[in-house]
């Protein structure tokens, strides 16, 4: 067999090393998968290729995995990717069910990251070239059909789309970048603010600002009680764990992973968008759109099996165009360069060996991946018994560091978290909603260019329904999700007005 | 003397001449855009959208708006005032500090060091209930420990920089 | 984990005692390389990686880079004349400030510039493999004859140097022919080769190194192109690596470079741009630490290894003392401004 030719122990325990300090890099709020791979490239320079590889994929593939785990523990998404898993995953540990969900993200997370494999390894080529006909026209679309979710997220589609459109806008607060083609004007803020937002704020800071500091904010305003971590204990009542709980997911799965692998074949369209799509996918052909956010299973595999199905997608333009299709993947591309290796289209046909090593890692890190956090879950649950004033304050100082490394040591970071984690707060206080916020501030910059960009492009508005058969298709799901939150808005206010 | 960023505006629709003489039957779909204001036309449209929902919001719920605003028991009452602002305030002091400290040692992370043991030991105090010397101990044991873990694995461990 | 409680120990020692002044001609236990760019898989990393490590071994210091971006990485030297925060970046620096670019100074008057260190000679335009320009002269023969050319670039920098030159050749060899050359205003490589594919610019500016594989595929593959100019000076390409880059020798990469591939500045000379990578420091850091550095870097230089690393990487080595480097870059920086000046509207 070709590819088991290039295991060796050595290459084995490197990509289990990998995995595991790549899940809980994930696993704690603040640290990403990207910064995983950043500080351990340097790891890699005295290593070989294989081996090089071998442990930075490993960290790629486990540090999208750990996010599920405070994502559903603790409601703060370990990376961007995983804001979708909050959405069921919380409601479903404040009722007792944390450890169910842990492994149903688990098992959803392994069989994304094969799909999205199988999709790599046999896909690759045909998929980058279909991947190429995604102009800024059609890469607007997708990243409005990811927005048209805000609505569908709350109990008050106009609050929602509010909450969204205000994320949006802080998002472009700062210059116009011109690293993604802008003209590098600022715009949205007083001459006072310039010398720390000139590149606006940063995702992470106010990711676990409005998640982290600001339910932290809220624990301190209740007083903090003194019951264990969070309101319903994990271990309280012992249900099990079935598989049966994946029966009539399929269709979900299969769908969210492809979501994910597709989402994470188009550069510059960014992992979270992929896991909030296919959550709303998941909700709208639900035949019980109503229980989603409230704790049903289908939410966490929607998020899990399209976050992980990122990792094979991603490399894909990575390995056959030499684009990198998210942050982590251009770190690869200097590993790649550093080991004298060229990334480009003809990678995979002049680079057998390194093309079968890179399938046989990622495939090893999804399964060390699935089985540490499957047998590790069971201990991890048990977080929620520490006493709170012992962890609260481990979280801060974590976001703290989070913040701070993110962007190799930037003090405004954390004063960013300091500022959203108030605004949080505040957004409890008086109604807004978290959720569609941050979508909207993750998505903004990107619908912004790809607008503005087509515009420049094309010079008419009707370029957006005449550019390709893919735009009509896009139209088409965007019309289906709006749809969907205006008809889930309307039964939830006649239930209101009529409640039997 | 800088220069002004190069202002072009620039329509590649019209590149060639057909494309020229198309663009004259313009219709109301047709757009400019001039690349030296076009940081504006984003946050202009989401501006004015805002607005509008803003708007929709009132309109909708003006009552309910209004009679939380006229309701008693305003904001800070009702609410653990001490571990609130306690928290804020051990906040804004945590992160003031930090720089500074760090700036006597340079790129050695110790300003996180010394900062972050007694700000969690301090918000651990805040947040205990029933304060005994037990659980006092197991605070300051978890301060010491957990910052200094941290600590280890990001400055010496993985080399990232620290306050 | 010794060093771990020694490290430990010092914490609480030195905090004690004020460091101030009293070991300035030490240089710092600690550096942190700042860079101008928030990309740890670039160039940019790649040559301060380079460089920082072997200044660690050399002057028995621990130097980080971290990836924090032109505007905080300025911030962080404008801060710190301790020695302890220095900056690498390339050309970058000084034509985001001729471009007006908000958030440029002008480092010259603003911070103290550093050596020079090594050149990315990889600046590249590239067009479709099927495209009727040949080579770069065709470009500029289509502007003359009123052909409107669509050069895909990243504006108000290294991208936009070149396109600039290309205005300012038509200018020089039929006034007014540069309103032909319009630029495409985009992002990223991926942006700028999805405009090529798009068939929505017809000249892009890439790279070498992200280029190369592209102008080896067929040339019915929508992805095919073909190099028409590299900005480096050719006697710059000539001093890197000979097996070039990829499968694409030093000689025929050459053949895009000047003087075989040719864009004047001013009717007589070739424009050509080398980005090179160069230190800066804060305004006031003590010239002996600066002079530690000089030294460090000729003896670094001088041995050959890392020259060797750079090569291997497809840099060349430029290394050229604090002074030179001043001089050489104030020159740099005087020609390209009389070029953006000479076609501004």
């Amino acid at each position: 067999m070709e590819l088991l030719a290039h295991i060796s122990p050595m290459f084995v325990l490197l990509v289990f090393v990998g995995t595991l300090i790549g899940i809980i890099f994930g696993a704690i709020p603040g640290m990403t998968a990207t910064m995983a791979v950043a500080v351990c490239l340097p790891l890699t320079y005295s290593l070989g290729l294989q081996e090089g590889l071998a442990l930075l994929l490993g960290l790629y593939v486990g540090g999208i995995s750990g996010g599920l785990v405070p994502a559903i523990l603790l409601n703060i998404p370990g990376t961007p990717a995983s804001i979708a898993t909050t959405f069921d995953g919380h409601p479903m540990n404040q009722r007792g069910e944390g450890e169910i969900a842990l492994k149903l993200g688990i098992f959803a997370s392994l069989f994304g990251g094969i799909f999205s494999l199988v999709a790599l390894y046999f896909f690759a080529p045909a998929l980058a070239d279909f991947a190429i006909k995604f102009s800024y026209v059609e890469k607007f679309l997708i990243i409005f059909f990811a927005l048209t979710i805000m609505g569908a997220l709350c109990s008050n589609m106009l609050v929602g789309v509010f909450s969204g459109v205000l994320g949006v806008l802080v998002s472009l607060v700062g210059a116009y970048s011109t690293d993604k083609g802008g003209n590098g004007e600022y715009r949205l803020m007083f001459e006072f603010m310039e010398p720390y937002l000139s590149s606006g704020f940063s995702l992470l800071p106010v990711l676990i600002g409005v998640f982290g500091l600001s339910s932290i904010l809220i624990e301190a305003e209740e007083g903090v009680p003194a019951t264990a971590s969070t309101t319903g204990t994990a271990t309280a009542r012992q249900k099990k764990f079935r598989l049966t709980i994946f029966r009539g997911q399929g269709v979900n799965l299969f769908r969210s992973a492809f979501i994910g692998t597709f989402v994470g074949l188009l550069p510059g369209v960014g992992g979270s968008a992929a896991s909030i799509m296919s959550y709303s996918q998941a909700k709208a052909f639900s035949k019980d759109p109503q229980s989603y956010g409230k704790g049903n299973p289908a939410g966490i595999i929607a998020s899990e099996a399209s976050n992980n199905g990122l990792t094979g997608g991603a490399l894909i333009p990575l390995l056959s165009l030499g684009i990198p299709g998210d942050a982590t993947t251009a770190i690869l591309i200097g590993a790649f360069t550093l080991q004298g290796v060229q990334v480009g289209p003809l990678f995979i046909s002049g680079n057998t060996d390194v093309w079968n090593m890179i399938i046989v890692a990622m495939l090893l890190a999804n399964i060390f991946m699935f089985a540490m956090m499957y047998f590790a879950i069971r201990h991890i649950a048990r977080i929620v018994t520490v006493p709170k004033y012992i962890l609260l304050p481990i979280i801060l100082v974590m976001c703290v560091v989070g913040s701070y490394t993110i962007n190799y040591g930037i003090m405004f970071d954390v004063w960013t978290l300091f500022l959203f984690g108030l605004f949080g707060y505040l957004a409890h206080r008086i109604g807004l909603e978290i959720a569609p916020f941050i979508i909207g501030f993750i998505l903004g910059p990107s619908a912004e260019i790809y607008f503005v960009k087509s515009l420049e492009s094309f010079g008419t508005l009707t370029i957006f329904f005449t550019k390709s058969w893919i735009a009509g298709v896009l139209w088409l799901l965007i019309a289906l999700s709006i749809a969907m939150s205006v008809w889930m808005a309307g039964s939830a206010g006649r239930a209101a007005r009529d409640p039997k | 003397m800088p220069a002004a960023a190069p202002s072009t505006d620039l329509k590649i629709g019209t590149s060639h001449p057909e494309a020229e003489h198309l663009m004259q039957h313009s219709s109301i779909f047709d757009v400019t855009i001039d690349f030296s204001r076009s940081h504006l036309i984003f946050p202009t449209m989401m501006a004015i959208l805002l607005c509008i929902l803003g708007l929709a919001i009132l309109a909708t719920r003006w009552r309910g708006i209004a009679a939380s605003l006229r309701s008693d028991g305003h904001w800070p009452s009702g609410i653990d005032q001490p571990r609130f602002f306690g928290t804020l305030v051990l906040i804004l002091v945590y992160f003031l500090a930090m720089p500074v400290v760090g700036g006597l040692f340079p790129n050695r992370g110790f300003g996180f060091l010394l900062c972050s043991a007694p700000f969690m030991f301090a918000l651990s105090v805040l947040y205990m209930h029933g304060r005994d010397t037990r659980k006092l101990g197991i605070a300051f044991l978890s301060a010491l420990i957990a910052t200094t873990l941290i600590w280890y694995l990001m400055a010496s461990v993985f080399n990232l920089t620290l306050p | 984990m010794t060093r771990f409680f020694t490290e430990l120990g010092l914490a609480a020692g030195l905090a004690l005692i004020s460091t101030a002044g009293a070991q300035a001609q030490e240089f710092p236990s600690n550096v942190r390389v700042v860079i101008g760019s928030t990309s740890t898989g670039g160039d940019t990393y790649q040559a301060s990686s380079f460089i920082a490590s072997a200044l660690s071994e050399k002057l028995g210091i621990n130097a980080k880079v971290d990836a924090v971006g032109p505007t905080e990485a300025f911030k962080a030297i404008a801060r710190d004349p301790s020695g302890s925060t220095i900056m690498i970046h390339h050309d970058q620096s000084y034509l985001g400030y001729l471009y007006g670019i908000k958030g440029y100074e002008d480092i010259f008057a603003t911070y103290k510039i550093g050596p020079t260190l090594a050149v990315n000679p990889g600046n590249a335009y590239l067009v479709p493999k099927n495209s009727p320009y040949q080579t770069i002269g065709d470009v500029l023969k289509a502007a003359e004859s009123g052909t409107r050319v669509r050069v895909a670039i990243q504006p108000g920098g290294v991208s936009e140097i070149g396109f600039s030159a290309l205005k300012n050749a038509a200018k020089i060899a039929s006034p007014g022919s540069e309103a032909n050359i319009v630029p495409v205003n985009t992002g990223s490589q991926a942006d700028k080769d999805q405009l090529l594919f798009d068939g929505q610019a017809d000249v892009i500016n890439g790279s070498v190194q992200s280029n190369e594989q592209y102008t080896r595929l067929a040339a019915d593959d929508q992805k095919a192109m073909r190099f028409v100019w590299l900005t480096a000076e050719g006697s710059t390409i000539a001093g890197g690596n000979e097996s070039g880059y990829g499968e694409t020798g030093r000689d025929a990469l050459a053949q895009f470079a000047s003087p075989n591939a040719s864009v004047t500045l001013d009717g007589s000379s070739d424009f050509t741009f080398d980005k090179v990578f160069f230190m800066m420091f804060n305004k006031d850091m003590d010239p002996a630490l600066v002079a530690k550095i000089d030294a460090a870097l000729k003896e670094i230089y001088a041995e050959g290894k890392l020259a060797e690393t750079l090569k291997a990487n497809f840099f060349v080595p430029a290394y050229r003392p604090t002074d030179e480097a001043a001089a050489y870059l104030q020159k740099k920086n005087d020609d390209y401004a009389k070029v953006i000046e000479a076609i501004r509207q």
